[in-house]
């Protein structure tokens, strides 16, 4: 049964995270093991995987944690010989989750995170501003989940998503002098997630999980045109400005395989594979209800060419419990980007990324607090992006750091 | 334990910093910018109109600032150039109260954009002060001087004050002329610049082509002198002005950079009203002007019976308006047989061969008769026949042109090849705008159809500057087109 189970998982393709407007910052002690997601010491491995929670060593775990993410990016224009740097702000992902054991082989819990969610800022002047001045996507994951044990060793844990987000992109209208805002706060979607998790021994920890693609619907958009008021009737926009629009942003799915050997009673590997199902995002559409500024036949259709690409992510992370009361973590992991060069688009910039991460926790009974720090080292790109004729150089750094409490009461 | 994880964290960090390639491989802020075999200290630009910074039918201050050679010139001081002053005018509108001409609309200030009846229409504006002279506070280093044909340019006089009402002055360079017999070439000589820009030629075919033709092709007459102001340049006085002029500013050892002339048929002045114009005429009116124009096609049958006429030329002229799609508006061709002893006028629709110009769309209006019971003048039509001689004339310029850089030694830029790119429908793009020759909305051309926006202007000074890297081995930046100026909308 173990056997079958495993090799199916790994044979349905399988694994999780990372790249573009994704953020994988959902647990303190995992970001500090790289992320990984084989551990099932509290409530936080509710997002990673609902089957966890019926290996929480506690009848009731409540965690919770935040996030600093600092990041910046550079463009540099080898022909004008100009370059520039975001100024973004600090991004705060958060998350909270409890589980709750209703029975000995059945858990109950709920996630809350925020997954998905960026904002870049160029300045003013900058020389893509047509394509984009300043991005926020924002997306937050309510998931009720239930998990229920099927032998000593394994459990099997399912999650419904409701997510909400909202995007807030102002862009440069170069020819017309002005500018433009499309914005949406209202956009939904909802998915699933499924797992397996296993103890077969007291060596090991084996999580399999899946997430499905969220479709983030946005069905009343509005896009708020800066230009002089004389172009509203050649632009096709009412007297405010203002035309509608409608877009589905795919947040797309997840396979992830970790596992965590404690080679002793005091110390812990882990290991985790992602596979990120990218190639959802092949294009951005943008339906306006008047505005004739598309690119298609239908001159109200902005189509956006993505052409993301499936990507992997691989993840190593250690712990080492000095006393019974302090452990320290350690992690690399290395992100790859989901599109080419060729592909390169500065609203959502991407790069190849080698991280290092680490953290220490801390055990006051059952109150644990843990902090965590990460600092990526991307990779930097020579592109040309044909379908919106931008071309140049980008370079980025980040660093992370995160606190985050649980409880566990048994 | 932990010294393994501490030494092997800084051993990992170690090898991040050198084989992520984290950083840029050039960075631009650590690029030296350099003149190569060139020498900016002195750059002199040499042109017309295109080179003043005209634009919006006027010079004015901020075209004059985003003037192709004032983007050229401040990416040349990175790399040791030295002041580029230009002639700037007095204020911020253009034109010339003192000979400013209400009839022609002669120096009349810029053009500007206001809503009429709910669309958008350029109109000009008065007169923004009196012709200023600043030679006092010269030499100037943009030497484009609005309206100068290739010959100009080398003519004695041609800043003379006294030699204005005549006609035999050009006011834009009466404004800063060092003397009232001295030349521009002679003004420019005198600055003994060290490299010099020259796109002159356009006025030699555009002036005709702007007047629909009204001029004469000169092909032939080498005496410049008994040209009327509409007349196309002969190609041999154009090659050998020209190569007069490259020789003078080379003496010294002087390098440059010359550019080609565009053809007409690029630019929005003749592509913004289309071919055939008449859309959307009820069947009242199409049974009427068919009614109307009866007894014209019948005098054409008789003319053609009698043989004054071939069919073919009965063909082109039989005037008939349909439901299906555009018509053709009514033309007056004085390229036709005359047939007015027949009682006939030289009338035709426009097919798409012709060229309607931007002037016509003022009296195109099927409802007062304009281009169907009123035809249109000639002043408002490039016919197939006149486009042909402009584009024959621009050829053979183009041709000189090249040769003459290339045995000079002298960087080129084909600037034809770029505007008819301009032209397509696809454009040219920069960070992610994409520019077209589409009047008012493509972003490049100002109000008056045939000059330069600062952004077209930032486009076109990039090939300059291409040009002038490819020649001498300098790498000077290019501009950031986007952000200079466009249209200005009210």
């Amino acid at each position: 049964m173990k056997k079958v189970l495993i090799s199916t998982a790994l044979l349905a393709g399988v694994l999780t995270q990372a790249g573009a407007f994704r953020v994988s910052l959902q647990g303190v002690k995992q970001l500090a093991m790289a992320h990984t997601s084989a551990h099932a010491g509290d409530a936080s491995v509710a997002f990673f995987n609902p089957a966890g929670m019926s290996f929480i060593p506690a009848k009731l775990s409540v965690a919770a944690g935040g996030f600093g993410a600092i990041t910046n990016v550079t463009y540099q224009n080898p022909t004008t010989m100009q370059s520039f740097d975001t100024d973004n702000p600090i991004g705060t992902p958060f998350y909270a989750a409890v589980a709750y054991k209703v029975m000995d082989n059945v858990s109950v819990g709920f996630s809350f995170t925020t997954p998905y969610g960026s904002t870049i800022q160029w300045p003013e002047d900058w020389e893509g501003r047509e394509i984009v001045q300043k991005l926020a996507l924002k997306a937050m994951y309510f998931q009720p989940m239930v998990s229920v044990k099927l032998a000593p060793w394994a459990s099997v844990g399912a999650s419904y998503i409701y997510a909400t987000g909202s995007v807030d992109w102002d862009k440069g209208l170069t020819l017309y002098n002005g500018t433009l805002n499309i914005k949406d706060e209202k956009a939904k979607g909802h998915g699933f997630g499924l797992g397996f998790y296993f103890q077969p021994d007291d060596k090991w920890d084996v999580s399999i999980a899946y997430r499905s693609p969220v479709n983030m619907k946005a069905e009343n958009g509005v896009a708020s045109f800066n230009v002089t008021p004389a172009l509203y009737p050649l632009i096709g926009i009412d007297a405010a400005g203002q035309d509608n629009f409608k877009a589905t942003l795919p947040l797309v799915e997840e396979y992830t395989i970790g596992a965590t050997f404690k080679v002793t009673p005091k110390w812990k590997l882990s290991a985790d594979m992602n596979y990120v199902g990218w190639e959802k995002y092949d294009r951005l559409t943008l339906d306006f209800e008047n505005a004739p500024i598309g690119n298609q036949a239908d001159p109200t259709v902005l189509t956006n060419i993505k052409d993301f690409h499936n990507t992997r992510n691989f993840r190593v992370g250690t712990e080492y419990m000095f006393t019974t009361k302090i452990a320290g973590r350690l992690g690399w992991y290395y992100d790859e980007s989901p599109y080419e060069d060729g592909n390169f688009i500065p609203e959502t910039p991407s790069f190849d990324a080698h991280a290092i991460t680490g953290g220490i926790g801390l055990k006051f009974g059952s109150l644990g607090v843990d902090l965590a720090a990460a600092k990526t080292f991307p990779k930097s790109r020579v592109f040309n992006n044909q379908n919106i004729n931008f071309a140049g150089q980008a370079k980025a750094n980040s660093f992370y750091f995160g606190l985050g409490v649980n409880y566990n009461i048994n | 334990m932990k010294k393994i994880i501490i030494s092997s964290l800084a051993a990992s960090l170690l090898l991040f910093s050198y084989s992520c390639d984290t950083d840029f491989e050039n960075d631009v802020n650590d690029v030296a910018v350099t003149s190569g075999s060139a020498d900016f200290s002195k750059y002199v630009a040499l042109g017309n109109s295109l080179t003043s910074g005209y634009r919006d039918n006027a010079l004015y201050i901020d075209g004059q600032n985003e003037s192709y050679p004032a983007i050229i010139a401040a990416q040349m001081k990175i790399a040791g150039g030295g002041e580029f002053k230009q002639p700037l005018m007095a204020n911020n509108i253009g034109g010339f109260t003192n000979l400013f001409n209400p009839a022609t609309g002669a120096f009349a200030g810029k053009y500007v954009l206001s809503v009429v009846n709910g669309s958008l229409s350029p109109a000009p504006t008065a007169p923004g002060g009196a012709l200023d002279i600043i030679t006092a506070g010269g030499p100037y280093q943009n030497m484009g001087i609005p309206g100068a044909k290739s010959f100009h340019l080398g003519a004695a006089g041609y800043g003379n004050a006294a030699g204005l009402s005549a006609g035999l002055s050009n006011p834009y360079f009466v404004r800063f002329a060092s003397s009232g017999t001295t030349s521009v070439i002679q003004d420019a000589a005198a600055q003994a610049p060290t490299f010099f820009s020259l796109w002159i030629g356009n006025n030699d075919v555009l002036s005709y082509a702007t007047s629909g033709g009204m001029g004469t092709d000169q092909t032939g007459n080498m005496n410049p002198a008994t040209y009327g102001s509409n007349d196309i340049t002969d190609p041999g006085v154009f090659a050998s002005v020209i190569n007069s002029y490259v020789t003078a500013l080379t003496a010294n050892g002087a390098k440059g950079v010359i550019a080609n002339i565009p053809n007409v048929t690029t630019i929005p002045y003749f592509t913004r009203v289309p071919a055939k114009p008449l859309a959307g005429l009820s069947a009242t009116q199409i049974a009427q002007l068919n009614g109307g124009y009866a007894q014209y096609n019948a005098g054409l049958l008789q003319a053609k019976n009698l043989g004054a006429i071939n069919d073919a030329e009965y063909q082109s002229r039989l005037i008939s308006f349909t439901t299906t799609g555009s018509n053709g508006a009514i033309i007056v061709d004085k390229d036709l047989t005359n047939l007015t002893g027949f009682g006939i006028p030289s009338y035709r629709q426009t097919t798409s061969e012709d060229l309607i110009l931007l002037t016509a769309s003022a009296v195109l209006n099927p409802t007062v008769g304009g281009g169907t019971s009123v035809p249109l003048e000639d002043r408002f039509v490039l016919t197939k026949k006149e486009t042909a001689k402009a584009i024959a004339a621009t050829t053979a310029y183009n041709a000189a042109l090249k040769s003459i850089a290339d045995s000079k030694g002298l960087a080129f830029v084909d600037a034809n090849a770029k505007m008819a790119q301009l032209a397509q429908q696809s454009g040219i793009s920069f960070n992610g705008v994409k520019y077209t020759a589409t009047f008012v909305t493509g972003g490049t051309f100002s109000l008056d159809g045939v000059h330069l926006t600062g952004r077209g202007a930032a486009l076109i000074g990039n090939e300059f500057i291409k040009a002038i890297n490819n020649k001498f081995g300098s790498n000077l930046p290019m501009a950031n087109v986007n952000s200079y100026s466009g249209v200005t909308f009210p």
